[in-house]
């Protein structure tokens, strides 16, 4: 059986602070799994413990306590990012190199070299639309480009994982459908994603699966068609509703013994329920 | 934003199994610190080094009572001993810290990059850097010795008489760019590399550059009046145990960069003896390893 493409136990992460005895707990016994394939979605407010979580998950800061594996190999060593593309948020790569020479540098970093990797990095920038921006200067690239630029490095090693902080943060609404796109893509190459947005419509688009983090606790997660049917109720939009019609189906409601909880505007269902869960109305 | 095309990254995979150590890893973060640097422009400072060469040079002629060569060969060695220093010190302390700013360090070490390699692949970078500098500074060094001795050998011929002429050319053609300067401007580097070295070693658990630079020179200054001051407090008859344990350790953590000092002997002509070379850049060269290798303990563990 294949291990699963992630896999935290127990994990939990004290920062200490200068002057201070007691240290910042940042994660507290966090434990999940992500599945190979999966398009996973980590949620939380700011200061959650997501980047904590992935910066452990990619060996950059050490766990207090419990651990990380990528499909079956500890974070605590560097074969495990074999596997990995990471984008950081609000990534700023070297600006004196072009687009071209951005991904030919990450590429020689995964152990790529000679027209392997030329051929490799010009199909990524065309995957990614830069090729008319691949000998252009990073310093003049739009945040747009940066963040596809970005996309195109975390590929350049083939990772069976893909690691999206924010990867839409910054970019305007046509931009984030493209990336949007590009992650649905990946996901039907079976490439597993970890994705971190506060993008939450967009993550009800593509994510199979989806956890909650609030002050470094997990509180909730599982298949997001599992989550939000569960709280579902019934709700209905309608257009052209005069306000007999709407009088009648209050008056219908009331004799099948239904009660009308709320009468709002439309509203995306994952955001209601994530601010339900993140206030603890759950 | 342009249309994405049909997603489509070439072959199958095509990256190798991972290595303990790659030199092509290394190789691509020292090319890339390389060209960082050169690209940020910090090759102007060699162009300040010109002006001072080449000024005094003409200033020499001009004012100056003593030999004009000698006084240029002190003046172009001192100068290319703190322009290299200086600008290892400027390249190396931001690199880090700059990297960590931003978040590309991250975007390099999740790649399957060890950080050992990281900071190898960096101060290689820099490395290539002071190299270059030094060769450059030791071109323009020798081109303005070179003219200025041209110059003495055709003011000699014009004003001195003939029964003495070959003496007075042989001692211009003595004090010019000779053999035994090389060996000079080999310590220059090698106390610049391991000042560079230091920089990295504080940068990589500072928490600001200014903290690093600030530091980084402090030690200078100490590794340059510690022999001194050793000497002195050491050379009084009773010197308590504890000063002596004090002393030890000041002279064990820091550089005595005195040792260096053999270049302003080389450049009044003293020919160096071997042994002493080697023994200075020895010295350099265990220090700079011993800085290597505590910047790699510390960031091997530092939480990023």
């Amino acid at each position: 059986m294949n291990p699963p493409a992630i896999t935290i136990q127990n994990l939990s992460k004290d920062f200490a602070v200068p002057f201070r005895r007691e240290p910042v707990r940042a994660l507290c016994d966090l434990s999940l799994q992500i599945a190979a394939g999966e398009v996973y979605g980590l949620l939380g407010p700011n200061g959650s413990g997501k980047s904590t979580t992935m910066k452990i998950l990619l060996g950059l800061v050490l766990p207090t306590a419990g651990s990380t594996a990528i499909f079956g190999v500890s974070s605590k060593r560097v074969e495990s990012r074999e596997a990995v593309g990471f984008l950081p948020e609000n990534p700023y790569f070297y600006k004196y190199l072009t687009g071209l020479e951005t991904i030919l540098f990450f590429g020689k970093l995964c152990g790529l070299s000679g027209s392997t990797l030329k051929d490799k990095a010009h199909a990524l920038l065309r995957t990614v639309g830069l090729t008319d921006a691949a000998e252009r200067r990073l310093g003049g690239y739009s945040k747009g480009m940066l963040q596809r630029i970005g996309l195109a490095q975390a590929l350049i090693g083939d990772p069976r994982l893909l690691v999206l902080d924010e990867p839409t943060a910054g970019v305007d609404p046509a931009g984030s459908h493209d990336i949007r796109d590009l992650i649905l893509q990946f996901k039907a190459q079976g490439i597993t994603v970890l994705l971190c947005s506060h993008l939450l419509s967009q993550v009800q688009e593509i994510c199979d699966r989806i956890g909650i983090m609030h002050q470094g606790r997990l509180l909730t997660e599982g298949r997001l068609d599992e989550l939000l049917n569960s709280h579902a109720k019934p709700e209905w939009t309608l257009e052209n509703a005069s306000p007999e019609l709407l009088a009648q189906i209050e008056v219908l409601a009331g004799k099948a013994g239904a009660r009308i909880v709320e009468k709002a505007q439309p509203q995306t269902d994952l955001e209601r329920y994530f601010l339900e869960v993140t206030r603890g109305t759950h | 934003m342009e249309p994405i095309n049909t997603f489509s990254s070439g072959a199958a995979n095509t990256v190798p199994r991972h290595r303990l150590f790659s030199w092509l890893r290394v190789w691509a973060l020292a090319h890339n610190t390389l060209l960082e640097l050169i690209r940020l422009k910090v090759f102007y400072f060699l162009l300040l080094f010109a002006f001072l060469v080449i000024g005094s040079s003409i200033f020499t002629v001009k004012f100056s009572f003593q030999n004009p060569i000698q006084i240029l060969k002190d003046v172009g060695l001192g100068a290319m001993s703190i322009f290299s220093w200086l600008l290892g010190l400027l390249c190396t302390a931001n690199l880090i810290p700059k990297d960590l700013e931003d978040r590309t360090l991250y975007t390099i070490l999740a790649k399957p990059v060890p950080r050992f390699e990281y900071i190898f692949g960096k101060l290689l970078g820099v490395f290539g850097m002071l190299i270059i500098a030094i060769l450059l500074m030791s071109a323009l060094f020798a081109g303005v010795l070179g003219l200025r001795e041209q110059q003495e050998l055709a003011e000699l011929a014009a004003n001195t008489p003939q029964d003495q002429l070959a003496a007075a050319m042989a001692e211009v053609r003595a004090s010019a760019f000779q053999a035994n300067l090389v060996p000079g401007i080999v310590l220059i580097l090698i106390k610049a590399l391991l000042c560079s070295t230091l920089t990295l070693l504080l940068s990589t658990f500072a928490t600001s550059s200014v903290f690093t630079m600030l530091t980084s020179v402090i030690i200078y200054l100490i590794g340059h009046v510690q022999g001194v001051a050793r000497e002195a407090w050491l050379s009084g008859g009773d010197v308590s145990p504890m000063l002596k344990v004090l002393s030890a350790g000041v002279a064990l953590v820091f550089p005595d960069l005195q040792l260096f000092n053999v270049v302003d002997e080389i450049a009044v002509g003293t020919l160096l003896p071997a042994a002493l070379f080697w023994q200075v850049a020895g010295f350099g060269a265990l220090y700079t390893l011993v800085y290597f290798l505590l910047a790699q303990i510390v960031f091997a563990t530092r939480e990023l």
